[in-house]
């Protein structure tokens, strides 16, 4: 009996003991106190998000959650509108350009400041820059200057120095760019995450450190972060007092609590702890997509099969067009948004995705002016294959299909073996579905026959699409190689970089060439996504490229 | 006893060293790199990448480094989460983890017991039966589903309790009793063949004999004796409390390190799996050592020597 | 009775029976082999019984019941996706009758959509009828939870037998290999084995056994360290039995009892691992489907398609039920103690 005691004291003891050992844990969470429930009139929103923020420095975010945080806290030279057009943020107003389109004369707002008082200078903008783009940082965005800002690409490979940069501080409030070649789309580029300015004397205190918790971190723009631990699943937008629009900023904090499971995302927005969602997957955006707070949103990313003409050396089935064509007519698109996906993804006949860019002149959108370049159509799709199939001098084929395995992916590829194996008699399908890292690995070594693939732009143009392609382009990976394509691509960089029209014909026909004439790639779809918001939430902007939305207009109204 | 725990705190650090160095070696086999902008990287920024996180060297001089970190209690850097060290993200979530999973034990255990002691006592008839149906049940339902139900049904149905989230204790009470539901289950069970083992014994017919009624057989003699052993069970346990733990986390969204290493997993951020892999394998060891050596203390007749002759 | 009586019964009654040497050697109840035995006693556990033949007969439909619906468990139809059960017979009860709640309202799916077959488990968000996958995905986790239990206990009883049965400098090596392997924690190793192969049937099997057949052999190591110094292992020696003879005739069959309660345990617990294994992500590959991945399917969807988590979740619940009662009903049998 006595025995039993000693236990009972043991375990008692090393209770107490774990007990009190998390209890001190406990402390410093539950500081980051987030769970104010809006009372009426409170300007506070709660968000759910899917993934937590990997890193609060712009330079080395590679992410839509790190995105999101400088959309809301940062500005750069331009931001992003509500129908996504670059207005001047830091900039005041448009800059002077020299004639040849190579020089830019920034002057900058004079009452930007640093969440802690600092003024946000020229010097940032050029320190941010020069930091970027040295290999010792090892930004994975560094490219993002390459081609456009003169040196970027010899400083990014460490063969120049960081100072050689085009990007000069002529005083505290003027910026002056030199770029490499004219460049259509420099706005667009100014507002991206890797354009951002950083406080030199701030990062450099904080040194490895910057970036990696809220305390870690400055504000220049409507929000300033705060309670990020640095790997948490909470934290908080407060309103910057230092922000130089603070009069237009109506909300007063943003509590965000991370849900990776698509149900408990629902489930926090359904009890009312939460005001919206981030996207549905494909499950529940099939449920709520006549919900009364259902919002779908165009994404600006393209999806496609894409087609390897050479694996392990030789020429593969998929180099013959016919077999392309036929494989890219060969299945119903519009019921596999509609009914595979249903978030919100509309079905696409072409590649460059739709919202993207318009025409100079006209205002036309590509995707409109392009048109439908290859569409669903079982008859033409049998026909094709067949001539294929006999050009080739055989009766069946079997074909590697890779692509990830999220559970969309794997949903995906089910469905094209089944359309495909439908529709074209002698047809096999592998389905590869492995890990994100693995497909890359695979579609680098071009060991696959056809892979799903999509894209997301860099910048806002058609070229950051069409650029892929060209011969052994370093995301090529298929040995898709067309001259012409070459020549156009090569125009609309360089030739006609100061003449819009031709520009914009130039890449008409790029892609007219690479999804029509040559069935390169096939063209399925334009991601959607399909959230849910409460209707009393207005001003909510959401873009398609850069920070999935902004929250500088939201207001409360109930 | 002495010689008995050194001995065990070498196994301990020999199953430890095995278990980083196959770690180690397995995630070089992992295809990809940890970059999760890849796709849009030239080859030099890649070599200029691998060369800032150390890539680019042999890997036995990897290896070598490694080693010698993980002595000194550096676990690297994430990679996801840039610049982060792993010793200080898995400092991060350790609390909510720990807070779970002792409650989820603790009251997994009273009532595994409770569970137990009444089959046992009720031997054969439907208490019997609806205990081990009951603790079998809580087994066999996977726990994603367990927690899912709890948080859809109390949660949003009824709405008595968070959804989700970290937030104070009312938020860990579901998440708690889906966690619960392992050692419950294990408890219960183990509770009920023990009991029976011991009302068979002759000091329990003799105190039958001297008049005691059954309850107070049980309550004074049986279940004492029948509570030792019980915990040889805490190492499985805590086990399936870990493996629990993923996947509650994630469903709950508890910033806990089963969330982290899940996540992690998904992102290749091979700092952080072999961080948590080490980590929960240390737990673990630790756990079961310190059982073991609680078990010696309690009940002499379990020899220490390891089995030896 | 009196005395009359009594002298009328004839003497030869009175002569002393002969005694019959052999007979005292003989055996009352009819010689019964281990297995024999514990099958007579696991007879009088009624739940082990009802158990049993309830494994049975989802064994049977793992096989037959793919075939049963008329309806391919890979073949899809998007238009018919996400349909909720429906039964001839019971329909008209107002149960499986193909209803469900659609943002509050009760539709019936069926007639909504004009589809006139009997999906009787409903379908999949891919229009798949879940019938056929729920059998072809319980082939699939049985599948995978008999091989590792077969590899479990094949390695399991091999390096126990030897290290038990050679003792000594062998054992106590093979002891500290055991030692250190079970240091490491089940669920990592499994893990960490997926990320490098690729996920399937086998390499499931394997990551589960890497770790999973030490507690075998530990079992059994324990069990022929008892058995080996038994008399009737001294005797057989004693006779010349040579090393062979003592482990498969007398150890083996006097294991059988561990081995078999071991694998009735090991089988569910593959059976839920493998489940867990598809929800953190690393199951198996789509298109072929387990009672896990199917599970982790439905549960995605649970709030409004409850069927398609329901069904492969009752299933899965009771796979492992009765294992676990057939264990117990087991354990009760080939343990000594209770034999009346």
């Amino acid at each position: 009996m006595k025995k039993s005691k000693y236990y009972l004291i043991i375990v008692l003891a090393l209770t107490m003991f774990v007990i009190s050992a998390c209890g001190s844990n406990n402390d410093n969470e539950g500081s980051s106190d987030n769970g104010d429930s809006s009372a009426s009139g409170e300007q506070v929103l709660n968000m759910v998000e899917t993934a937590e923020i990997p890193t609060g420095d712009p330079a080395l975010a590679t992410d839509a959650a790190s995105f999101i945080v400088f959309g809301q806290t940062m500005e750069g030279l331009y931001v992003l509108d509500g129908e996504d057009q670059p207005v001047p943020a830091i900039a005041d107003g448009d800059p002077e350009i020299s004639e040849d389109g190579l020089v830019y004369t920034f002057k900058l707002k004079e009452d930007a400041k640093w969440s802690n008082g600092d003024p946000v200078t020229a010097h940032d903008f050029v320190y941010a820059w020069q930091r970027a783009l040295n290999p010792d940082t090892g930004s994975q965005y560094a490219y993002m200057f390459s081609g456009v800002i003169e040196n970027a690409t010899d400083i990014m490979n460490g063969d120049a120095a960081v100072e050689e940069l085009g990007a000069e501080a002529v005083d505290d409030y003027t910026l002056e760019i030199t770029l490499e070649q004219p460049v259509e789309y420099l706005n667009s580029l100014l507002a991206f995450g890797t354009y951002l300015p950083l406080n030199e004397d701030f990062v450099e205190e904080k040194g490895d450190s910057f970036g990696t918790n809220s305390d870690n971190m400055l504000a220049n723009g409507p929000f300033v972060l705060t309670g990020w631990d640095g790997s948490g699943l909470t934290w908080t937008y407060e309103k910057n007092e230092e922000y130089y629009d603070i009069d237009n900023v109506s909300l007063d904090k943003v509590n965000v609590q991370v849900a990776k499971e698509p149900s408990t995302a629902v489930n926090l927005y359904e009890t009312g702890e939460a005001d919206r969602t981030a996207a549905l997957s494909s499950e529940y955006a099939k449920q709520y997509a006549n919900h009364e707070d259902a919002s779908t949103f165009e994404e600006g990313s393209s999806w496609y099969l894409k087609f390897n003409q050479e694996r392990d050396g030789e020429e593969t089935p998929l180099a013959n067009e016919n077999i392309r064509k036929a494989l890219a007519m060969a299945f119903d698109k519009e019921a596999f948004a509609e009914q595979v996906l249903s978030n919100g993804s509309i079905p696409s006949d072409g590649y460059v995705p739709r919202g993207l860019a318009v025409n100079p002149e006209t205002g036309e959108d590509f995707r409109e002016e392009s048109g439908n370049l290859i569409s669903y159509d079982v008859e033409k799709a049998q026909e094709y294959w067949n001539k294929g199939l006999e050009e080739l001098g055989v009766d069946e084929l079997s074909l590697d299909y890779l692509s990830d395995d999220t559970e969309n992916a794997k949903r995906t590829a089910e469905y094209f073996k089944n359309q495909l194996e439908t529709n074209l008699d002698g047809l096999t399908l592998n389905l590869e579905n492995v890990p994100f890292k693995n497909r890359l690995d695979r579609t680098t070594a071009q060991d696959y026959d056809v892979v799903m693939h999509g894209w997301g732009p860099d910048y806002l143009d058609p070229l950051t699409f069409l650029d892929l392609y060209v011969t052994d382009g370093a995301n090529n990976q298929a040995s898709i190689s067309n001259e012409e394509y070459d020549q156009l691509i090569e125009d609309a960089k360089v030739t006609y970089a100061n003449d819009p029209e031709k520009r914009w014909e130039a890449m008409l026909e790029a892609e007219r060439i690479l999804v029509q004439e040559d069935t390169a790639i096939a063209p399925i779809y334009q991601r959607g996504r399909l959230t849910l918001i409460k209707p009393y939430v207005k001003g909510l902007e959401e873009h398609l490229f850069g920070p999935d939305y902004s929250l500088k207009n939201v207001t409360i109204e109930k | 006893m002495a010689k008995y725990i050194t001995k065990r705190i070498i196994y301990l650090i020999i199953t430890l060293f095995i278990i980083a160095s196959v770690t180690f070696f397995l995630m070089k086999f992992l295809p990809g790199t940890p970059f999760s902008n890849e796709e849009r990287l030239t080859i030099e920024q890649r070599e200029i990448l691998n060369a800032k996180y150390g890539l680019d060297q042999p890997i036995p001089i990897q290896y070598m480094n490694y080693m010698v970190n993980i002595v000194k209690g550096d676990l690297g850097v994430s990679f996801q989460f840039e610049n982060q060290p792993v010793m200080d993200l898995l400092m991060n979530r350790i609390g909510p983890s720990m807070q779970l999973g002792v409650q989820a034990m603790i009251i997994g255990t009273i009532i595994g017991i409770a569970l137990g002691v009444l089959a046992a006592m009720f031997q054969n008839t439907w208490i019997d039966y609806g205990s081990t149906f009951l603790a079998i049940l809580g087994k066999s339902i996977p726990s994603f589903v367990l927690a899912a139900l709890l948080q859809y049904y109390i949660g949003v149905k009824l709405g008595w309790l968070p959804v989700a989230s970290w937030n104070g204790f009312s938020s860990s009470i579901l998440p708690t009793i889906a966690l619960a539901c392992f050692p419950i289950a294990t408890a219960a069970r183990f509770m009920r063949t023990e009991l029976i083992e011991v009302f068979g014994s002759d000091y329990i017919t003799l105190a039958k004999a001297k008049g005691n009624s059954r309850g107070e057989v049980a309550v004074k003699h049986a279940i004492r004796n029948a509570l030792i052993p019980l915990i040889t069970v805490l190492g499985p346990m805590a086990v399936g409390l870990m493996t629990g733990s993923m996947v509650v986390e994630k469903v709950f969204a508890v910033p806990g390190i089963g969330e982290q290493f899940v996540k992690s997993i998904m992102t290749n951020d091979f700092p952080i799996i072999m961080g948590t892999t080490l980590f929960f394998a240390f737990l673990l060891t630790v756990i079961i050592l310190i059982i073991d050596i609680l078990y010696g203390i309690i009940d002499p007749r379990i020899r220490l020597n390891g089995g030896d002759k | 009775m009196n005395r009359e009586e009594i002298k009328e019964i004839p003497k030869e009654q009175f002569e002393p029976a002969p005694i019959d040497h052999e007979a005292g050697e003989r055996l009352e109840k009819p010689q019964l082999s281990f297995m024999k035995d514990a099958w007579l006693r696991v007879r009088k556990n009624k739940a082990a019984i009802v158990s049993l033949i309830i494994l049975a007969l989802i064994v049977i439909m793992a096989i037959i019941g793919p075939h049963l619906s008329g309806h391919d468990g890979y073949e899809q139809d998007v238009a018919k996706s996400n349909l909720p059960p429906r039964v001839p017979v019971l329909e008209n009860m107002g149960i499986f009758d193909g209803t469900q709640k659609v943002g509050g309202e009760e539709v019936n799916k069926y007639e909504q959509m004009n589809i006139e077959e009997y999906y009787w488990f409903g379908t999949d968000s891919l229009g798949r009828d879940l019938f056929t996958r729920v059998w072809l995905g319980t082939r699939v986790s049985l599948y995978i939870a008999v091989l590792a239990a077969a590899i479990d206990m094949l390695v399991g009883v091999i390096y126990g037998l030897v290290s038990g049965f050679k003792g000594g400098r062998t054992d106590n090596v093979m002891q500290r290999i055991l030692e250190v392997i079970s240091g490491i924690p089940n669920l990592i190793v499994v893990i960490l084995m997926l990320l490098i192969l690729k996920p399937g049937i086998m390499s499931i099997t394997i990551a589960m056994v890497i770790t999973g057949w030490v507690g075998m052999a530990r079992v059994v190591r324990g069990q022929v360290l008892k058995l080996k110094d038994q008399e009737y292992i001294l005797a057989s020696r004693t006779l010349g039995a040579k090393n062979n003879r003592l482990l498969f005739k007398h150890l083996l069959p006097n294991l059988s009892g561990v081995i078999i309660i071991n694998t009735m345990f090991t089988i569910p617990s593959a059976i839920f691992f493998e489940a867990f294994l598809s929800f953190i992500g690393i199951g198996l590959q789509a298109p072929s489907a387990s009672l896990g991945t199917l599970i982790e399917d439905g549960y995605k969807t649970f709030q409004f398609l409850p069927h398609l988590m329901i069904i492969p979740c009752i299933l899965i619940c009771v796979i492992l039920i009765v294992c676990n009662l057939i264990g117990d009903g087991l354990r009760d049998a080939f343990d000594p103690k209770m034999r009346d």
